[in-house]
């Protein structure tokens, strides 16, 4: 799975396509203070992005991809 | 319809290459819907079938078919749902697809024969378009809910973003970071044209299962890019997974044509702006920019640790570079490089002047060879510059939401790895599509006319070539002139040889693997167990092998029959299967494999196999067989009876153990092609079916035989053996002359008598008959001749005009001395 679901942290791995949105955004509705681990994650297909920015989920580690970092690291930071 | 679409076509080759690349993309389609039943999950095959159906349906769009349009369209949509998770494969959904792809093609078809598709296809398509369409899981709901919500969905998903949109900055450069800004303002002083780029994906963009992170991700020359939310993003109550609300801003440094490229699948989604230096400027920095130089405090600033440890790497190393003993060639270079990085870099600190100050020391360290200026500056403002970025790094972590690059070193790098990421990452090109791989074709199309015209030529030429020989003799014989027949025979045997490869390599290009026949099977087999409530596992096995085209072709026909009647009357339903102690999944094997110069085909499925006894019974009842034929004729022998012609009845099959139905018909078409077919059954366990073909038609072993001071023909495929007989071991059985041999009784016809020539056999000087057995089916019967001359191939030509007629020859061929040799057709002789 490319996400996986701990008691109260998501952890994100390789690519994490756009099946898994639905499953995230029904966890995070259940654990609204829920963190995500991205240190291992390659890839975020756009709607994961969105559940996760909408959700204002804490981030407890960004990704190793510093290309990745880059991109997700603005938009989780600022809450938008 | 409008009129212009209502009058036929002129021959259009865009037309012409369209019908035949639709063709090969619904059989391609159609294949791929098959593998993905056995594999629905397969996302690999399942976007193979989207690409397919989406090339073919904008290859459609350009021709005035609105009718195949609309229900490509719905069939791409559908895929693509599928393929996006929203939807699952169902066979009910492989049926209409499949459904949807027939059509297609019989509207190919259509527009082949006609040039258009007929205006009373329009409902047709509607109702194929509807029944594609009722499969899709809500396919609108989502777009309907945002309208109801009450924002313009066509305003929020256009790319241009209004001003009342909070997720925008009307300064759109103003979010940059200050690093990345400043390299990006020494970017197009350099004379690079950046662009900006806007991209509001569409809301529904996920159902056309694009990722638009990982598009903007891809983009070539990216410099720097963020994700923003092109609206407020609601509650996660009320967030819908699947319409996409973000938006991305991206700078980057490729060309206006790459980009257009790039995101030419998008042009409604994404605005292109070539930037102007101006815009770089932030008006803060505008009005400041008189006083800049002097004043730390306007300095540009997002320095962080990182940024700090990567400036202290880059002037170490430029530190590095300065203190390199050796002076090779390209010294001047290295330092113009060394001071254009140290010019860089205090401009990334704000430190704009200094750039004057490194161009002295360049000057000097040029000139006289020594660096101790340069090296005295990089010392001397290392301190200064770093001071000069290290108190803003706090500014630049709070920076709203901007891709926030690494470090400076990290531009440089970024943009150099650029187009090699592009060409070695081997994930999803967003926006690029298979066809195009600018590769040139590896495959000719060729019209079939034209190899037939090559292979006729070569069959001349190895007629003329046979006539070497006969003029090589005549100027040993008739003018008595060895050397020069012996010169004759050497420029034969070049000839010779060249002409044998030459024809060898036509029969290679006319070669085509029995693929071409088993592809079919797949959707065959499916649709007609599915029909009969059966369950099917298709094995199809030697698919590459490969045989001459016309072979092939003949091929299919027959191939369909047996598979038809396998499963009809062969494999049983899955309650009997199960009574019986079988697998509920009836096993279905077509395999192909070349044995020698021929081609080998088994049709072989585990189902109730064919009762002997039973053919034997209705073979005596319809008087094929006699009472001692029935007594004597072994199991083997009488299920190969299915093929005899007067078993082939419909009413016959039903009561059979089945396989009748025009067994014959597959016995005549196979032979018409120089085969043979034999069926193998085990009662309870299975059938065997087994084709066995020439690869290659072109070339036919014939054995020549002479009757009546007449040569004739016999396909070595029909002799079984010469014989020589003395006469007074034939005897007459009423009126029909008979000889044992091997302990057989054969029974014997005059070739003379057959072919209505008022003479009798000859015998020779032992007062022997000369005899040629030959065998048609399972039938063996021997032909008295006069005697028997050498075997040759040869090219065979069909019989033309008033001769087609004369079913008694199955072809002509020309003679090495210029004579003609009529090819017997011995199955119709007898």
């Amino acid at each position: 799975m490319p996400i996986e679901f701990k008691k109260n942290r998501a952890v994100f791995r390789d690519e994490v396509s756009v099946e898994e949105a639905e499953g995230l955004l029904e966890w995070l509705q259940g654990k609204p203070t829920a963190s995500a681990d991205l240190s291992a994650l390659s890839h975020l297909h756009t709607a994961n992005l969105q559940v996760l920015m909408a959700a204002k989920t804490g981030i407890s580690s960004w990704p190793k991809n510093a290309e990745l970092r880059a991109w997700l690291e603005p938009a989780l930071n600022s809450g938008e | 319809m409008s009129p212009s679409t209502k009058r036929p076509l002129p021959p259009n080759p865009l037309l012409e290459q369209f019908l035949s690349e639709a063709r090969d993309l619904l059989e391609n389609t159609g294949k791929k819907l098959m593998q993905l039943e056995e594999a629905p999950d397969d996302q690999e095959i399942l976007n193979e079938l989207f690409r397919g159906v989406h090339t073919l349906k904008g290859n459609s769009g350009l021709f005035t078919f609105p009718e195949m349009t609309r229900v490509l369209h719905a069939g791409e949509d559908l895929l693509g749902m599928v393929r996006s998770g929203h939807s699952t494969y169902s066979r009910e959904l492989a049926d209409r697809l499949l459904d949807a792809m027939d059509y297609v093609g019989a509207l190919c078809g259509e527009i082949e024969t006609t040039g258009e598709i007929d205006a009373s296809r329009t409902a047709e398509s509607q109702q194929m378009t509807e029944a594609l369409r009722k499969l899709m899981p809500n396919p609108i709901s989502s777009v309907d809910k945002v309208a109801a919500a009450g924002s313009n969905g066509e305003s929020a998903n256009s790319a241009v973003p209004s001003a009342d949109d909070p997720g925008y900055r009307p300064s759109p450069l103003g979010s940059i970071p200050e690093a990345v800004r400043m390299a990006a303002i020494e970017q197009s002083r350099h004379g690079d044209q950046l662009h900006w780029i806007v991209y509001r994906p569409q809301r529904e963009c996920f159902f056309h299962g694009d990722d638009p992170l990982n598009g903007a991700r891809q983009t070539p020359g990216l410099i720097w890019g963020r994700v923003l939310a092109c609206e407020p993003l609601p509650s996660l109550a009320e967030l819908d997974t699947y319409s996409c609300l973000l938006g991305f801003d991206l700078l980057t440094n490729a060309p206006r044509e790459e980009l257009d490229q790039y995101y030419r699948y998008l042009p409604d989604q994404v605005e292109i702006a070539a930037v102007r230096p101006s815009w770089l400027m932030n008006e803060r920095e505008e009005e400041e920019r008189p006083s800049k130089a002097s004043s730390t405090a306007s300095r540009a600033r997002s320095f962080s640790d990182d940024d700090e440890a990567a400036f202290d790497r880059i002037l170490a190393a430029q530190r590095q570079i300065l203190l390199l003993e050796d002076r090779p060639v390209w010294h001047a270079g290295r330092l113009r490089s060394v001071a254009e990085v140290l010019a860089n870099l205090s401009q990334a600190v704000g430190e704009t002047s200094a750039r004057a100050d490194i161009e002295v020391a360049l000057e000097e360290a040029l000139s006289t060879g020594h660096n101790t200026l340069l090296m005295a500056w990089l010392d001397g403002h290392k301190d200064l510059m770093l001071e000069a970025g290290l108190p803003c790094s706090e500014v630049a972590k709070n920076g709203i939401s901007a891709v926030h690059v690494e470090s400076i070193a990290n531009i440089g790098s970024f943009l150099e790895s650029d187009p090699g990421k592009l060409a070695t990452d081997d994930g999803v090109k967003f926006g690029r599509r298979a066809e195009d791989a600018s590769s040139g074709p590896r495959s000719l199309k060729v019209d079939q006319a034209k190899i037939d015209r090559l292979m006729n030529l070569i069959g001349e030429l190895v007629v003329e070539k046979n006539a070497l020989p006969y003029l090589a003799q005549r100027a040993e014989v008739q003018f008595g002139n060895r050397e020069l027949s012996r010169e004759i025979k050497g420029n034969y045997s070049v000839i010779n040889r060249i002409a044998d490869e030459m024809q060898d390599a036509i029969m290679q290009v006319r070669m085509m693997a029995v693929s071409f026949v088993f592809q079919r099977f797949p959707r065959l087999v499916r649709d007609i167990s599915r029909k009969l409530g059966k369950e099917v596992q298709l094995v199809l096995e030697g698919e590459q092998t490969e045989a001459d085209k016309n072979i092939i072709e003949s091929l299919a026909d027959p191939l369909i029959h047996i598979v038809r009647n396998s499963l009809d009357h062969g494999l049983e339903t899955p309650e009997v299967r199960r009574a019986c102690g079988k697998p509920e999944t009836g096993k279905l094997t077509i395999r192909a494999a070349q044995q020698a110069d021929r081609v080998v085909i088994e049709i072989i499925d585990d189902g109730k196999g064919i009762d002997p006894a039973v053919i034997k019974r209705k073979a005596y009842e319809r008087g094929l067989i006699d009472e001692v034929t029935l007594e004597r004729i072994g199991d083997q022998e009488a299920v190969n009876l299915i093929f005899a012609a007067g078993l082939s009845t419909a009413e016959v099959v039903s009561d059979l153990s089945g396989r009748g139905v025009g067994m014959d018909v597959v016995r005549s078409a196979v032979e018409k092609i120089n085969g043979t077919v034999v069926i193998e059954s085990e009662l309870g366990k299975g059938t065997t079916i087994r084709i066995s073909l020439p690869l290659s038609m072109a070339v036919t072993q014939v054995m020549i035989i002479e009757s009546d001071g007449q040569l004739f023909g016999v396909p070595m495929d029909n002799v079984v053996e010469t014989v020589r007989v003395p006469r007074s071991a034939i005897r007459a059985i009423k009126q029909s002359l008979t000889a044992v041999l091997r302990g057989r009784i054969v029974p014997l016809k005059s070739l003379n008598t057959l072919l209505g020539i008022p003479t009798v056999p000859r015998p020779n000087s032992d007062d022997e008959l000369a005899i040629l057995l030959v065998q048609t089916g399972s039938e063996v019967f021997g032909l008295m001749v006069d005697g028997f001359k050498e075997t040759i191939g040869l090219i065979q030509k069909p019989l033309n005009g008033f001769l087609s007629g004369l079913s008694a020859y199955s072809g002509s061929a020309l003679l090495g001395d210029g004579s003609v040799l009529m090819i017997l057709n011995v199955r119709e002789i007898v």
